[in-house]
């Protein structure tokens, strides 16, 4: 705590001169102002996210999901991918939610399942997806079906190789009998945010660094390229960590490529991304999130081929 | 790191967010529209955090054991980076050398657009414009003389009105631009870059005819959406 209020003291003193640093520095400034946005844009979808998660530490326990979720586990997981269309936000807030509905067994591949459906189908994007798209309805329904497809491979994956003990990081679990359930729901949803926004931190900074550093001339030499464009989109959605929302307008005004990576785009943006792999590793455990992020991202990235090959052809 | 500092990471989290949503510098980095939510959000960080210190004077603090929080060395430090840059350095919008040159999608369809407003030179957005050229049938820019802010930008000996355009945040901003021509255009050039400048001209494909080009204040609120 002394640490603490010194530091802000510190800030007070020094914050004019911090000011004045970065706004004479370009660079610097404009990663400081892309931090802040991503930071900033996160912060309201975390927010629901870990007040939806502080009602589930307080009403759902696993056994009451495993009792609700289908019996058999291709049902429940098919279940939890169409269920997360009805989640209406973005990235940040489903990883603390599928924290607190992950389980074993099949609850927990519905819980992923849920994590990587919930900010790629739900009605706000695929309507975004729609508007910067205006000539192209079928790039909705391919995004549509790239994502719950791999939404819905990734927790078979887990339901078939998946391991409870890659878990490290535990969760506050309501124990205590005295505790009210408004003093669960609260103490959930503090301890869901502080650790899920720390990570947000960690991942923000590292898209805005990325940001900076990824020179704009790579774009131009992608034109009508098929497959280098798949791998290039593939990776630049994995560093730039845009919102779920926004990463149609994005695609859309790469009009030089070809529509397919720009799918790619748009299916592993939402799956897998920089800050997302932070958040996964803070909220779940490293040993879970250094397997599962690059599963994603392969699994996404072929799925997304595969769909738009079908749907969109090869242009 | 104990509870109580956790606490107050916490509440500063959520003063930083009431902060930049009163002085209005939120527009920096996220869409207005966002505004509502980030009150909320301000509210909700801010109660979590007022109700645990209020929860732990009342009862005696909780101890690291029995709350998991053992294990965590002090990850929510890393909460002082946003603290430290929405409430005290408060980095400056995106200029025009920041953000990525968009490609404008002309293979979208054309459709027609309605009218543009009547009078002299009704006001539209640069974005507005841009989107009118590539994709309206029915041709509402013609011969119409328009009033477009924006700032100026030069690249390769020819002079741009530039204005950055974020969709959702500042993450993914884009720089929207057309050259200038015509009569006013050396006006234009003559500015310093990325000087604000309120042009009244027609548009053109590829190009802005300036008849006037008159220096403005930059604005408050510096992006298009």
């Amino acid at each position: 705590m002394p640490v603490l209020v010194a530091t802000v003291i510190g800030l007070t003193l020094i914050g004019t001169t911090a000011r004045d640093v970065v706004s004479g520095n370009p660079e610097i400034a404009t990663a400081a102002t892309v931090f802040c946005g991503i930071f900033v844009q996160a912060l309201p979808f975390l927010a629901l996210g870990v007040v939806v998660s502080g009602a589930v530490a307080t009403f759902v326990t696993p056994d009451r999901l495993a009792r609700w979720l289908p019996r058999r586990p291709a049902t429940a997981i098919l279940t939890a991918g169409v269920g997360g269309a009805t989640l209406p936000g973005c990235e940040c807030g489903s990883v603390p939610i599928a924290r607190r509905l992950f389980g074993d067994g099949t609850v927990g591949a519905a819980a992923l399942t849920f994590m990587l459906a919930a900010p790629a189908i739900n009605p706000v994007v695929l309507i975004a997806t729609a508007v910067a798209f205006p000539g192209e309805p079928l790039m909705v329904l391919a995004r549509c079906i790239a994502s719950l497809l791999t939404a819905i491979s990734m927790g078979a994956l887990w339901a078939k190789f998946g391991q409870p003990r890659w878990i490290t990081r535990n969760l506050l679990r309501p124990t205590q009998q005295q505790d009210s359930r408004f003093s669960t729901f609260t103490e959930a949803a503090r301890h869901d945010f502080l650790q899920a926004a720390s990570f947000l931190v960690v991942g923000a900074a590292a898209a805005a660094a990325l940001h900076v550093l990824v020179p704009s001339w790579m774009f131009d030499h992608l034109a009508g390229q098929l497959l280098l464009g798949i791998l290039v989109l593939a990776a630049l959605a994995v560093v730039l960590a845009l919102c779920s929302e926004a990463d149609a307008f994005v695609a859309a005004s790469l009009s030089m490529l070809p529509l397919v990576p720009r799918l790619v785009f748009l299916v592993v943006g939402p799956a897998i991304d920089i800050k997302l792999f932070a958040m996964q590793a803070g909220m779940f455990g490293r040993a879970f999130a250094i397997r599962f992020a690059p599963a994603t991202l392969v699994v996404a990235t072929t799925v997304a081929t595969g769909v738009g090959l079908l749907i969109l052809g090869a242009r | 790191m104990s509870r109580e500092t956790e606490n107050a990471l916490l509440l500063l989290v959520g003063m930083s967010t009431a902060i930049i949503a009163a002085t209005g510098t939120y527009t920096r980095y996220v869409k207005p529209a966002l505004l509502p939510w980030l009150w909320l959000t301000a509210g909700v960080i801010t109660a979590l955090a007022v109700i645990a210190i209020a929860g732990d004077i009342r009862t005696g603090p909780r101890h690291g054991k029995h709350t998991g929080h053992d294990h965590r060395a002090g990850a929510a430090w890393l909460l002082l980076i946003p603290v430290a840059l929405l409430a005290f350095v408060v980095p400056p919008a995106l200029g025009p050398q920041s953000a990525r040159p968009a490609v404008s999608d002309a293979g979208a369809p054309r459709r027609p657009f309605p009218a543009l407003p009547a009078g002299h030179a009704p006001e539209l957005s640069l974005p507005e414009v841009l989107i009118r050229l590539a994709q309206d049938s029915a041709g509402t820019l013609n011969d119409r003389l328009i009033t477009v802010t924006g700032f100026t930008l030069g690249d390769g000996g020819r002079t741009y009105l530039g204005r950055v355009v974020i969709v959702c945040c500042a993450a993914d901003a884009q720089l929207a631009r057309i050259a200038l021509t015509g009569a006013a255009a050396a006006s234009a050039a003559a500015l310093p870059e990325g000087t604000w400048v309120r042009v009244e001209g027609r548009a053109a494909p590829g190009e802005l005819r300036a008849e006037s080009v008159v220096r403005i204040p930059q604005p408050a609120n510096t992006y298009s959406y």
